[in-house]
């Protein structure tokens, strides 16, 4: 569905649509008429091993009401693997191919697992592939760089059509810093990194207030009475994640009806599948980590730096800047107490290219750079709107990690709006360029050398002290309360001894505060080691001091630093470690502090990276899902989604041997099972599709080939599911193809007809859509297969029970 | 307590099935399974056996305990020496389970990991292996074959009201 004015974006480096669903477009029968068409007649003399993955009927269904705007919307999902940043103007031509990113490495399948013991997780190639988990998680906890500019800055930028200012036309530059990023960790070894983000805000947006004292000392064990506060927030942004997501559902279920199911793969080769997300899957993550709250119980998203920025047409420049300084610093726009003050001050003159004079603006930087000293920038752009039809005009993409807020506003204006145009802005080659180097400059001359010596800083000074003896003496002495009277005096003279204030946050300076910035700084440098000892550290501390929703993320993020580090205990004392760091984080978020968002962003993630360490990580991951479901902390799309990702976390544990000893196929196949259920429920056929093929070829791949059929409710149940779904797509077609009927004059074709003349009019309904079919009938339609394919997919439904 | 009791044979084929409910305290011998429940047990046994044929090389013992558990399903597994799989699924009435854990912590029906369950079980497993081995002594049986023996069945259910 990549609308045509897509040229610019996929040149070089070709966004293939998906494969299967553009072979299996092609085959797709009539479903209107209730027999089987003419080749698949043969089909019950197939034996179930030869059975290819069955690639289920693809009808299409008109697409003329879907203009091909509101498709880009939804274009992460529908073609190219979202994560697969290949539109970002940031990113240097990649080779990459989807197909290359699903395939590309089968040799970690199996043989990967001894190694991975050593390893690190960020060394397994997980972290490579776009749409994984793992490499999602590494994007969202990023350094944030808040954006404030003056008044002029942002007219500058809304008359080049970025109506939300500065931020908007930078925002998709953060997402990948360009070339690499090297960064010294506490030890003073460098390592260069690829994939290095920021993400941009705006100055002082997405606070959330703590829940005050009452709530937090209402927490010994029960929940808290009061749900008001951060608490109510919460439960929203579940919702609206699983929102977008059901709409990015609802437009593929409309878009065409049928599936691409799960990736192609032969029964020789099972598991390749587990290297691929569902793009709902990884759209749902990427919703639910991209609206990280300024809480005060974490430092991710509190600024690392500021941008002031301020164009050349102010007439008095410098005091603009002083007057930018001083409203991040004091006043009522300043952030609230427990985030520290001292962040880093980036200030940038934005030149106006076309109107303004650059020898007057080259003076003035100077100027900025005597006063401000060296972290300035003269950012030159041109001011006028870029057309789509201008030579050197690039399109900005759609920023990746926006939140779901922003995305349901989206949405709902284009749902709003008859005449929807397409949402893509464009900019000049020139000021992406320059636009680009601003970024690669402040994040490798200001920002990271500013964390770095942060972390040296605030480890030597607060962290080292404590992991001595001495260090250990004082938080003993502290917690029996002699002494340590200098070290709250910042809690106005609250009674505990402890520096958790009285209003239910440390304050910024507070020695808890400071050692969690520096955990979090250490984990955004990827520093695991220092991250993790950090963490550990805190957890205890926060725990003495009953700061729950502390304890809960020091513990969360102790736990999933432990996880990508390479392992230097035994799994087995590891797993346990883990385990218990998540039990504790899971209960205090979700019991003491009632937060469902952060239980399920701890759970999720943990088991996303219990799932790549293999071996029993696996089981223990299930374990993790299962938790989810029962807490019911996500909607029936969230739910559904999980069903199908516990189904890839079974299938990506190998077993040994000939026989597989250890594998978990069945498992997989069940859970694959309660998908399809699930997504039946919700009659999104599309994935109650692919799920039911993945547990078809899951049972066949079974030593004995026959899955559950000698299992008689159990294989009624799955003819009754595959009948179920049937029904809902042939449901689905028929209305598909009244609509193309009546645009094409062809009402008159009766069904019987329809049926003799199966193919041509198959053929109408594909070509016959104009308005968004672009993207379908560029697709390499594959003509040897279908035939054949269909009667694998009868053969293995007569012999694997499912009707 | 509910129980879904089934044999397995060498291909994952089911020689065996039997629902029952608990006969301690006062229970009436009858399923308390949902009706969905009756096809999720299937599924849950059969994709239990992935775990039996993972612990069936750790364990030394024919009985293998619990093996499993899925939501609140609890698998237990006997293995024979032919390759022939018991699998026992229980689980705990839902109802009971939230009032009377404390109180009746102790008893077969309501905790499925406590010893005395275990205890039971075990005795309900060799009972039926007992009665299994002779079932399948006939000389009209094959490997594999369904265990239609109606006496073989009465037996099961016999030991299961003994037992569980």
């Amino acid at each position: 569905m990549q609308p045509p004015d897509d040229a610019h974006l996929t040149q070089g480096h070709p966004v293939q649509p998906l494969p299967m669903a553009a072979s299996a477009m092609r085959q797709h029968p009539k479903t209107r008429q209730s027999m089987p068409p003419p080749t698949a007649s043969s089909s019950s003399s197939h034996p179930l091993a030869q059975s290819e993955p069955s690639l289920p009927p693809l009808p299409i269904r008109d697409r003329r009401s879907t203009p091909s705007g509101a498709a880009s919307l939804f274009r992460s999902t529908l073609t190219t693997p979202p994560g697969s940043r290949s539109a970002s103007p940031a990113r240097p031509a990649s080779t990459v191919s989807m197909t290359g990113s699903v395939f590309g490495n089968p040799a970690s399948a199996g043989g990967a697992s001894g190694l991975l013991k050593q390893q690190s997780l960020l060394d397994t190639d997980a972290a490579d592939n776009p749409g994984d988990p793992l490499h999602l998680m590494l994007r969202s906890f990023v350094p944030h760089v808040a954006i404030h500019g003056s008044a002029d800055v942002d007219g500058l930028v809304k008359e080049k059509g970025f109506l939300g200012g500065l931020w908007e036309l930078l925002r998709p530059f953060g997402e990948r810093v360009q070339g690499k990023v090297t960064i010294r960790d506490s030890n003073g070894a460098a390592r260069a990194w690829e994939d290095f983000a920021v993400r941009f805000v705006r100055f002082g947006e997405g606070v959330e207030e703590p829940v005050g004292v009452a709530a937090a000392a209402g927490a010994n064990g029960q929940p808290p009475s009061e749900k008001e506060g951060a608490g109510s927030r919460r439960p929203d942004l579940i919702a609206q994640v699983e929102t977008v997501v059901e709409r990015h559902l609802g437009f593929a279920e409309e878009a065409y009806v049928g599936s691409a199911p799960s990736p192609p793969m032969t029964p020789t080769r099972q598991g390749l599948d587990v290297d691929a997300t569902s793009p709902y899957y990884a759209l749902y993550l990427r919703r639910l980590l991209s609206g990280i709250p300024l809480a005060c119980h974490e430092s991710f998203a509190h600024p690392v730096a500021c941008v002031m920025a301020i164009s050349s047409r102010h007439p008095a420049p410098i005091e603009a800047l002083q007057k930018l300084y001083r409203e991040t610093s004091q006043g009522e726009r300043s952030l609230p107490p427990w985030v520290d003050g001292d962040y880093l001050r980036y200030y940038i003159l934005v030149h106006d290219e076309e109107n303004g004079d650059i020898t007057k603006s080259m003076a003035l930087f100077e100027q900025m750079k005597r006063n401000f000293g060296l972290h300035c920038h003269l950012l030159r752009l041109r001011s006028s709107q870029s057309a789509e039809t201008d030579d050197d005009s690039i399109p900005l993409p759609r920023s990746d990690w926006m939140t779901a807020a922003e995305e349901l506003a989206d949405i709902e204006e284009s749902d709003r709006r008859e005449d929807f145009e397409d949402p893509t802005r464009y900019i000049f080659e020139s000021d992406a360029t320059a636009i680009r180097t601003f970024v690669r400059e402040m994040v490798t001359q200001s920002l990271i050398p500013t964390m770095e010596r942060n972390v040296s800083v605030w480890n030597d000074q607060v962290a080292s002290r404590r992991r001595g003896i001495s260090g250990r003496f004082m938080s003993l002495s502290k917690r029996w309360a002699f002494g340590s009277s200098s070290r709250n005096s910042t809690s106005g003279g609250s009674s505990s001894s402890s520096n958790y204030d009285a209003l239910g946050f440390y304050r910024a300076d507070s020695p808890e505060a400071i050692m969690r910035r520096l955990a979090d700084f250490a984990f955004m440098l990827r520093d695991w080691k220092l991250a993790m000892s950090t963490y550990d550290l805190l957890r205890g501390d926060f725990q003495n001091d009953k700061a729950w929703k502390y304890h809960a993320a020091a513990n969360e993020m102790a736990a999933l630093a432990l996880l990508i580090m390479p392992p230097n205990m035994s799994s087995k004392t590891r797993i346990e470690t883990i385990n218990q760091m998540l039990e504790q984080a899971f209960y205090s978020y979700h019991i003491r502090c009632n937060s469902l968002y952060g239980a399920v962003r701890c759970t999720v993630l943990a088991l996303e990276l219990l799932r790549l360490r293999g071996g029993s990580g696996v089981d223990e991951s299930v374990r993790w899902g299962i938790r989810v479901l029962e807490s019911k902390l996500m909607g029936t799309v969230g739910d559904a989604l999980l069903k199908e990702r516990m189904a890839i976390c079974y299938a990506s544990k190998h077993g040994a041997g000939s026989q597989l000893w250890g594998s978990r196929r069945r498992k997989s196949a069940l859970w694959s099972v309660l998908g399809a259920e699930a997504w039946l429920g919700q009659t999104k056929y599309v994935q109650a599709q692919r799920c039911l093929n993945e547990a078809r070829r899951m049972y066949a791949l079974l030593p004995g080939e026959c899955g559950v059929q000698n299992f008689g409710v159990a294989s009624d149940f799955l003819a009754h599911l595959n009948d179920q779904l049937r029904a809902g797509l042939r449901m689905d077609v028929a209305y598909g193809e009244e609509h193309a009927g009546d645009g094409q004059g062809e009402a008159e074709v009766d069904e019987e007809s329809e049926m003799l003349d199966n193919k041509k009019s198959r053929r109408a309904s594909l070509i016959g859509p104009v308005g968004g079919g672009a993207g379908l009938e560029t697709a390499p339609l594959n003509d040897t297969k279908p035939a054949r394919l269909l009667e694998g997919d009868e053969g293995a439904a007569n012999d694997d029970g499912f009707g | 307590m509910s129980y879904y009791f089934a044999i397995i044979g060498t291909q994952d084929n089911p020689l065996f099935e039997y629902d029952f409910g608990t006969s301690k305290q006062g229970g009436d011998g009858q399923p308390r399974f949902s009706e969905q429940a009756r096809h999720l047990n299937q599924f849950v046994l059969h994709s239990s056996l992935d775990i039996v044929e993972e612990v069936q090389w750790t364990n030394g013992q024919l009985n293998l305990k619990v093996i499993d558990k899925f939501f609140t399903n609890y698998i237990s597994c006997f293995m024979t020496g032919g390759n022939v799989k018991f699998l026992l699924l229980h689980q705990p009435t839902a109802t009971a389970g939230g009032a009377n854990t404390t109180r009746n912590s102790t008893s077969v029906g309501a905790n499925p990991t406590s010893p005395q369950t275990e205890e039971a079980i075990k005795n309900f497993f060799t009972e039926v292996y007992d009665n299994y081995v002779k079932a399948i002594m006939s000389p009209f049986y094959k490997v594999n074959m369904e265990v239609r023996s109606p006496v073989f069945r009465q037996r099961v259910a016999a030991a299961g009201r003994k037992y569980l």
